[in-house]
């Protein structure tokens, strides 16, 4: 197991360079920079410029000099757009906010998913099963684009209740329809996930061994039936997480809450270079880590899983 | 040497009458308790730092945080800031600003003409690379263009300080309005100390020391920043407004939906709302003049080779209403074009021109004659061009209407082609297109910063139009005390040639709640200072 680990954490380098090599290349193709403006620069200027940013040298050397600054001092560059500023500074002051309420919308879709999906399972085929199904379905075909005007109109218009967006250093009000608009679609996914397992378990032998020896029905959906439904869905919870974070352009940028979403938008607009690298490199760590997460998951729950692996 | 003081008629009738250079509260007006102004901005500005500064956000917070040697009223006329007036020498290539002595920045370090002196040389160097050294150049302050070359030290710049109320520029060819140009963020002085002590991160909360009516007290980046009265600001007692906050809210719907909710003073409206809104809130909802125009390039260089023909160009000139472009389609109170200066500037009088003076329907006949005589059109040789926009609704709405009436009325048949802004941006500037769109705001409140572009040397020129007449006119207006007969010769060449089709003048289109006073409404750079604000109790 833990030489496993070790090998995964091994392959990270090596894709992380290809990854940034591809990415580095791939900007570099589209047309403009960032310092293409709608009033051109003067060529002295626009030579004082290049050479600020070190993109007066040739491409290779550009690369190599990126590459070497993050590897001796974890030195992302500065921001070409944001000139008071490192992409360092930039991820530090937007990822916590991005994370933060990622984390609560997980929490929002593990609470409600999950519970609902339950229900649906113990009434199934029945009115509440249908209920619980039909609003999964119509959760799920509600994109984040239309879901948050939505919640705003509510919220913030008719009742009042919660500040339109921002972030406001991260209170309650301002987290809430950030979270459940990037939530809610997946909540659909989580409560159809584990309707269909815990159907699965409650039809199990082992379910209706339990019955027949007369425990009360709640002990057996808690203690026998839950544990096991569960499981698919906190794997699948995994690369969920990752899909929220990566996926949480339009949330930050429609609630204005300063997370790293609207960098992704405003230095592809700009050709932030510094900031696109950064952002790239961030979001494949984030997605080796959590999906190495997922694994050892797999392998810790399942025997024949951690056999294959040793 | 003769010597003129532009400010002696001012200082005794307009400076002694009106203290327009501060918040005018008139009497019997209540304010509201909490002073405060939070108004939306669409994306994060470039940065606090006057010199590094490249956006038109990034300068509206700087104007607050530093002054300049002036500022602008309500109507745009410049009034004192840390200069009380200047002296022209004859051949206007000197200039003497008397700075006031009572200027403080925000560490209670007196302002001086030294800081001038620094934040100028400071704009120029190599080193610190600013975008904006370009503006340096154009105020034409001696040795700027070879100090950004790296000819010579930063140290050579036409610039000096005597003493520290006396700031003398030397300039390397006489500009008329050059008092204008240092109401600039690029121009504003910075304070060397905490600079130095600071390095980068000078313009952190903190660190930061201004001069200005406030100073900097929080900054989320992407989110807020908030600005407070500046205790040591020399005219702090007339400052009304407490807090000014800046909210970066990317989506112009939500702006509006923020603005109803209450949570900011002002947004800008999103297109084709204004009248809708102008209906619903008629005294919050504004559109007013702003320096800026909006016209379609002929591409004179590579283009087609019927657009070298003036009939032409005329004739497509001609065959737009645009009459229906600014009432029916963009409906945000702009202004119908046949002048490439807008008429709001300072000083224009808008030329007579003869597509100006005729009806539409006259206009339509000429157009279709026009056409015939070149041998295109009906009867002719067909006519057809790609025409590039950068992507955006209103553009697009733009560009149907004008190719369905060049249809309709002529019969030309044009291809919409679309591009992502900056490779809008490198295909225009190649000269990859056959007619482009263009749109130009003006840098200062002048028709000279609109008519030099179309002069053969100007780098934002793209339509490649070359005119001795219009460079001559436009040399010989740089050093007269009355350019207007110039410019008007230079719009009537414009008018004639038709190198690029005017289409309209912009508007500011922005929603702005009737408790807050003090606006500039009729100030057509929109540049506005939170110190002229105040809030009135609703």
């Amino acid at each position: 197991m833990l030489n496993y680990t070790l090998r995964r954490l091994l392959m990270v380098v090596p894709t992380l360079l290809i990854l940034v090599i591809f990415a580095f290349y791939l900007m570099r193709l589209a047309p403009g920079g960032p310092f293409t403006s709608e009033r051109p620069l003067p060529p002295a200027v626009m030579a004082n410029v290049l050479e600020r940013y070190g993109m007066d040298e040739p491409l290779h050397v550009q690369l190599w000099t990126y590459v070497s600054n993050i590897v001796c001092c974890f030195d992302f560059g500065p921001s070409f757009s944001q000139k008071d500023r490192s992409v360092n500074d930039v991820i530090a002051q937007g990822f916590p906010v991005t994370l933060t309420y990622g984390f609560w919308s997980a929490v929002f879709v593990l609470l409600l998913g999950v519970p609902l999906g339950i229900i649906a399972a113990l009434r199934h085929n029945g009115f509440w099963d249908y209920t619980m199904t039909g609003l999964a379905i119509f959760s799920q075909i509600f994109p984040n684009f239309v879901l948050a005007p939505l919640l705003v109109l509510l919220f913030t218009l008719s009742w009042g209740l919660l500040p339109g967006g921002g972030w406001n250093g991260g209170q309650w009000q301002y987290i809430v329809m950030p979270a459940i608009a990037l939530g809610t679609s997946y909540m659909a996914s989580v409560a159809r996930l584990t309707r269909g397992s815990m159907l699965e378990v409650l039809g199990s032998p082992y379910i209706r061994t339990a019955r027949a020896k007369g425990l009360p029905e709640r002990t057996i959906i808690l203690r026998h039936a839950l544990k096991p439904a569960l499981l698919p869905t906190l794997t699948y919870m995994g690369p969920v997480f990752v899909y929220m974070i990566t996926g949480s352009v339009f949330v930050d940028v429609f609630f204005s809450t300063g997370g790293i979403g609207q960098d992704f938008i405003n230095g592809a607009y700009s050709r932030d270079y510094a900031i696109l690298l950064g952002l790239a490199i961030l979001y494949a760590v984030l997605t080796f880590v959590l999906t190495l997460m997922v694994d050892l998951l797999y392998a810790w729950i399942d025997p024949k899983v951690r056999a294959g692996l040793s | 040497m003769e010597r003129r003081s532009f400010f002696v008629a001012a200082l005794a009738t307009t400076f002694l009458t009106m203290p327009a250079f501060a918040a005018d509260v008139p009497e019997g007006v209540t304010l509201a308790e909490e002073q405060t102004f939070t108004y939306r901005i669409l994306d994060e500005f470039s940065s606090f730092d006057p010199q590094l500064i490249e956006d038109t956000y990034g300068s509206d917070i700087a104007r607050d945080l530093f002054e300049g040697l002036y500022n602008q009223d309500s109507d745009g006329n410049i009034v004192p800031g840390v200069a009380l007036n200047h002296e022209a020498s004859a051949d206007n290539l000197t200039y003497t600003f008397t700075l006031r002595d009572d200027a403080k920045w925000s560490d209670g370090t007196p302002v001086t003409a030294g800081d001038f002196v620094y934040a100028w040389q400071r704009a120029v160097t190599p080193e610190l690379a600013s975008p904006y050294a370009w503006y340096m150049e154009l105020m034409s302050i001696e040795n700027g263009a070879a100090i950004i070359a790296g000819e010579m030290e930063p140290t050579a710049l036409g610039v000096s300080a005597p003493d520290d109320t006396t700031l003398v520029v030397n300039l390397s060819q006489p500009l008329p309005y050059f008092n204008k140009m240092v109401t600039h963020a690029t121009t504003f002085p910075a304070p060397k100390w905490a600079i130095e002590e600071h390095g980068a991160q000078w313009t952190r909360p903190g660190n930061l020391v201004s001069n200005g009516a406030y100073v900097l007290k929080e900054h989320v980046p992407k989110e807020r920043s908030v600005r407070a009265r500046n205790e040591m600001y020399w005219d702090n007692e007339n400052t009304v407004l407490e807090t000014v906050t800046t909210l970066v809210i990317g989506d112009d719907a939500q702006g509006l939906t923020r603005w109803r909710a209450g949570e900011v003073d002002m947004t800008d409206i999103p297109a084709g709302q204004y009248p809708a809104l102008a209906n619903e809130f008629p005294d919050e909802a504004f559109a007013v003049p702003r320096l800026c125009n909006y016209y379609f390039n002929f591409n004179l260089a590579s283009g087609p080779e019927a657009f070298q023909d003036v009939r032409v160009r005329q004739a497509l000139a001609m065959a737009l209403d645009r009459e229906v472009i600014v009432d029916r389609v963009l409906q945000g109170g702009q202004f119908p074009a046949f002048t490439f200066t807008p008429a709001a500037t300072a000083g224009f009088d808008v030329p007579d021109v003869d597509i100006a003076a005729m009806t539409q329907a006259d206009r339509d006949a000429r157009a279709k004659e026009l056409l015939t005589e070149a041998g295109y059109g009906e009867g002719g040789e067909p006519l057809s061009f790609t025409y590039l926009y950068n992507t955006n609704e209103a553009h697009q709405q733009v560009a149907i209407v004008a190719t369905q009436m060049w249809k309709q009325k002529l019969g030309v048949d044009v291809t919409l082609e679309n591009q992502e802004w900056k490779v809008f941006l490198e295909t225009r500037g190649a000269q990859n297109f056959d007619m482009a769109r263009g749109a130009w705001c003006g840098d200062y409140n002048e028709a000279s910063t609109f008519l030099d572009l179309l002069t053969t040397e100007s780098g934002y020129n793209d339509a490649k139009f070359s005119n001795a007449r219009v460079d001559e006119l436009m040399a010989d207006a740089k050093s007269s005390s009355d350019p207007q007969p110039l410019y008007t010769e230079v719009e009537q060449i414009l008018a004639a040639e038709m190198p690029v089709i005017p289409i309209y003048h912009y508007s500011t289109n922005l929603m702005l709640s009737d408790a807050i006073q003090g606006w500039p409404i009729n100030n057509v750079e929109q540049n506005w200072y939170a110190k002229d604000l105040y809030r009135v109790a609703e």
